[in-house]
């Protein structure tokens, strides 16, 4: 299998950046995206030229750190899969495939693909953990949970923080994602005591860097995990219900 | 209540927390507006603007009944509450509500378009062909375009500016009204009710999409909740585009005159 590969290329923060045509030949189909990239490094190498940077980790769709624009689509052509597991198959033999970094106001590109996705950390710093002093761990069953609340908190909480949603938006919002962080600890009962500053601090950090919400949509069809647009609702709901318990 | 400063941090310590000083926030844009705030405006003043479209179309569809049932409508609304209010009250403070609803909701959209396009930056995203990013990205167009309907139907049959006015406009006198007459003779001028047609698409995709975003934005995240309030919201806008599209039709199909 053969490709055309547009690839932006950026030196540092300040180059305004290009797209640079490269063929790679003998493509396996069964091959990801990430390990396109590796062979094309490989040959970059080879002749002597600087290998394109790219960001990548655990290559299992469960660390967030993969993450490039194929063709303008986060991550690539199949919906809900990260970039390090989309597969060659999905590109004709001898297509042109454009890669650029995740696009966003908020992510400013480091060099090449690799982009600083550090606003999203701010908005976790703002409030996305427990900090409680909760102390040594319950005794097993004396906090209640129900399965089906478990299960729904599962699925807010298995956002992996990749930006595919702050790339795909128009708006260059991050609410699904603060809306998933939100939305999950708001459910489970030790980290829901903290839920009236955790909103409105989340909220706040996520509007200091990211754009707002138009309900477009996109960001939930990129989604590698899923998150469900409901995110968005949950977000709102918190920052809303916050309103209601002022704190002293 | 707090425990006594030597105590062991008791159940009652731990319900309601210092905010910790883990949670940490640039504070940025502690004074500017905040973008849930805005939002928040544009979802109370459009539902407003959707309500007044909904009762709007149930006042328009008494088109159908006649002259005389429309014109005793139309009078009705100038004089509704007499002797108590005075003639033209309740339109006043409608026409009141109304206009700084679209003030709040026009002025909220411009912030957060403006906001939108600083934090998207370089790049516009590319966007997927689907109904729901369609008619978002349509919004401030379809915006601005329903802002100049209104204006234009405002000259049109209230106020009976010419020449977007029909030449035979009657104004309301103390004892009649002729909002019928005025109807037939507007919409009898394809371009008029082709223009009208046309403004109630827009409204429609204006309204589903606004109404949608409602639902959201008022924190509906109940999967049943959602799914009554979203269908309410598309069924809204397919009444208002139906109900008031079939109006300046029938009048170019003769059915009334």
């Amino acid at each position: 299998m053969k490709l055309t590969l547009q690839i932006w290329r950026q030196r540092d923060t300040k180059d305004p950046g290009h797209y640079e045509t490269f063929e790679v030949d003998q493509l396996d189909v069964g091959m990801s995206l990430l390990e396109m990239l590796d062979r094309l490094n490989e040959q970059l190498v080879h002749e002597g030229k600087e290998a394109i940077a790219f960001d990548s980790d655990c290559r299992e769709s469960i660390c967030g750190t993969c993450g490039v624009n194929v063709n303008g689509r986060p991550h690539g052509p199949r919906p809900h899969v990260t970039s390090c597991m989309q597969r060659l198959r999905s590109f004709r033999d001898g297509e042109t495939v454009r890669i650029e970094p995740l696009r966003s106001g908020a992510f400013p590109v480091r060099k090449d693909l690799v982009v600083d996705r550090s606003g999203l950390d701010r908005i976790i710093a703002a409030g996305g953990t427990v900090a409680l002093p909760a102390g040594t761990a319950p005794d097993s069953d004396a906090v209640g949970v129900g399965h089906d609340q478990v299960e729904r908190a599962l699925d807010f909480a298995a956002c992996i923080g990749c930006g595919a949603c702050v790339s795909a938006c128009p708006n260059g919002a991050a609410v699904l994602f603060t809306g998933a962080k939100v939305a999950h600890l708001s459910m489970l009962p030790i980290p829901a005591i903290e839920k009236v500053p955790r909103a409105e601090h989340m909220v706040a950090a996520m509007e200091d860097e990211f754009g707002p919400c138009s309900q477009y949509g996109e960001c939930a069809l990129v989604c590698p995990q899923n998150v469900p647009l409901t995110a968005i609702a949950f977000l709102q709901k918190e920052r809303l219900k916050s309103l209601l318990h002022p704190r002293v | 209540m707090s425990a006594p400063p030597d105590a062991a941090p008791t159940q009652a310590a731990r319900v309601k927390p210092e905010p910790p000083p883990a949670f940490q926030v640039s504070g940025r844009h502690a004074k500017r507006l905040p973008n849930w705030g805005l939002k928040l405006t544009m979802a109370l003043t459009g539902t407003i603007g959707a309500l007044f479209l909904a009762i709007h179309l149930f006042g328009n569809l008494k088109v159908y009944s006649g002259a005389e049932k429309f014109n005793a409508y139309a009078y009705w609304l100038r004089h509704v509450g007499e002797p108590l209010l005075p003639a033209n009250s309740v339109v006043w403070v409608l026409r009141i509500v109304l206009a700084l609803c679209i003030v709040a909701h026009v002025s909220g959209a411009t912030i957060l378009w403006l906001r939108a396009r600083k934090a998207r930056g370089r790049f516009a995203a590319k966007r997927s062909h689907r109904v729901r990013s369609w008619s978002a990205t349509l919004m401030p167009l379809t915006g601005v375009f329903i802002l100049a309907f209104v204006l234009f139907h405002l000259a049109d049959l209230t106020l009976g500016i010419k020449p977007l006015a029909p030449e035979t406009f009657q104004e309301h006198t103390a004892t009649a009204a002729f909002a019928y007459q005025n109807l037939i003779a507007s919409f009898s001028r394809p371009a008029a009710a082709i223009s009208y047609v046309g403004a109630m698409v827009l409204i429609a995709i204006h309204v589903s999409h606004g109404l949608y975003t409602v639902v959201s934005d008022l924190g509906a995240v109940g999967k049943r909740l959602r799914a009554v309030l979203i269908a309410i919201a598309g069924l809204t806008a397919v009444f208002i585009l139906l109900g008031n599209a079939s109006i300046p039709v029938a009048v170019l199909l003769g059915v009334l005159s």
